[in-house]
């Protein structure tokens, strides 16, 4: 059962190491532990989130890919969809099957032919749209909708300190 | 005769409440280990944890009130803002929460890391610790990079070949070439960004 997920997750990262998509690194924290990944996200063009990098944890079940990672940012990131502790909350990271709400679609939701590399990119497009049927960040959210103009700024300050700047 | 009924009644009955008796604990047991493995979805978490919006409403009333000790009364009282309210009002005080109790709570909206520490002025300590624990550093600090920005200002941008994607053999190489790839990026968007402000001012 490990062995599986274990060369899984090497695969994965070989791939992703040969061929990364734009604006995304990412691998294990530590080659002994493959079940745990840091990634970086570039924020996407065009958005207030444009020049930033996001770091992110990965933590892998043990009979992934039955089972879909979670996913944290490790930094601060101001969006109607990452619960204000990192936690990521999209479709793409729900359990297989039907959702008991009926919100999403059976397809969307996590399935073994997905991939690391479709999660961040379904991450980074999920930063440029947000979500807001099911916000994770009620408050986020709320801004995103009602004051677009405030929420960029505080993005945008969000993206420049975390460069340093 | 009757004693015998008795017994071949009561062996099924045993069996039958052992049975009600493993599903009940099972049942039990189980509960909130399935809740936790679909708290990525919003309504789960949310009911488990502090009502945010409550906390910022007595924070509001309350701004020198630290919102972790106003978490933990919430979370007393079951969520009562009012009742939180009445005693603060009442001069009774908020008692501390233990240190185990670390709700997940924003930084105070709009408010920067600079004014949250100048406005706090009587609970100066307080406000600080506040901001760092939950405040995350930012990745200078966090990826160690502050030897390669300071001074040199232009660093010279890695040629094509180093940039290049190669899959080594060895895990310290490759390793190596990971943390390599996190840094040029996170300098690459720092650089960018210095660029942009350049063209501005």
């Amino acid at each position: 059962m490990n062995s599986v997920a274990s060369k899984r997750l090497f695969q994965e990262y070989k791939q992703l190491t040969l061929n990364p998509p734009d604006g995304i690194t990412a691998g294990p924290v530590n080659e002994d532990d493959l079940f745990v990944w840091e990634a970086l996200i570039q924020g996407p063009e065009d958005t207030p989130y444009a020049g930033g990098i996001f770091p992110a944890e990965l933590k892998f079940p043990k009979d992934y890919p039955l089972m879909p990672p979670t996913m944290k940012f490790l930094c601060d990131i101001w969006h109607p969809n990452v619960y204000p502790n990192g936690v990521v909350c999209i479709s793409i990271l729900h359990p297989p099957g039907e959702d008991p709400n009926h919100y999403e679609q059976a397809s969307e939701r996590w399935s073994p032919i997905q991939s690391v590399e479709k999660i961040l990119i379904s991450v980074m497009s999920m930063i440029a749209e947000p979500n807001d049927e099911s916000p994770a960040n009620v408050d986020a959210a709320r801004m995103w909708r009602e004051r677009k103009g405030e929420f960029d700024k505080r993005v945008k300050m969000d993206v420049r300190r975390s460069l340093g700047l | 005769m009757a004693e015998g009924t008795s017994t071949s009644i009561n062996i099924p009955q045993l069996i039958a409440v052992a049975l009600v008796g493993f599903l009940a604990i099972r049942w039990f047991l189980n509960k909130p280990s399935t809740t936790t493995t679909s708290s990525s979805s919003s309504s789960t978490s949310r009911g488990r944890s502090i009502d945010v919006s409550k906390v910022e409403q007595v924070s509001a009333m309350f701004p020198q009130l630290d919102r972790r000790t106003i978490a933990w009364d919430l979370h007393r009282n079951g969520g009562n803002v009012a009742a939180t309210t009445e005693r603060v009002l009442a001069g009774r005080g908020l008692e501390s929460p233990p240190p185990s109790f670390q709700p997940n709570l924003p930084l105070p909206a709009g408010s920067s890391s600079t004014t949250g520490a100048g406005a706090a002025g009587g609970n100066g300590g307080g406000a600080v610790k506040r901001h760092n624990a939950f405040g995350q550093p930012d990745l200078i600090t966090r990826y160690n990079l502050q030897s390669r920005i300071s001074g040199k200002g232009k660093e010279a941008v890695p040629s094509e070949e180093q940039q290049r994607n190669a899959w080594s053999a060895d895990k310290s190489a490759r390793a190596e070439g990971l943390r390599k790839r996190r840094e040029e990026m996170i300098l690459a968007a720092r650089r960018k960004m210095e660029a942009r402000d350049g063209e501005e001012t």
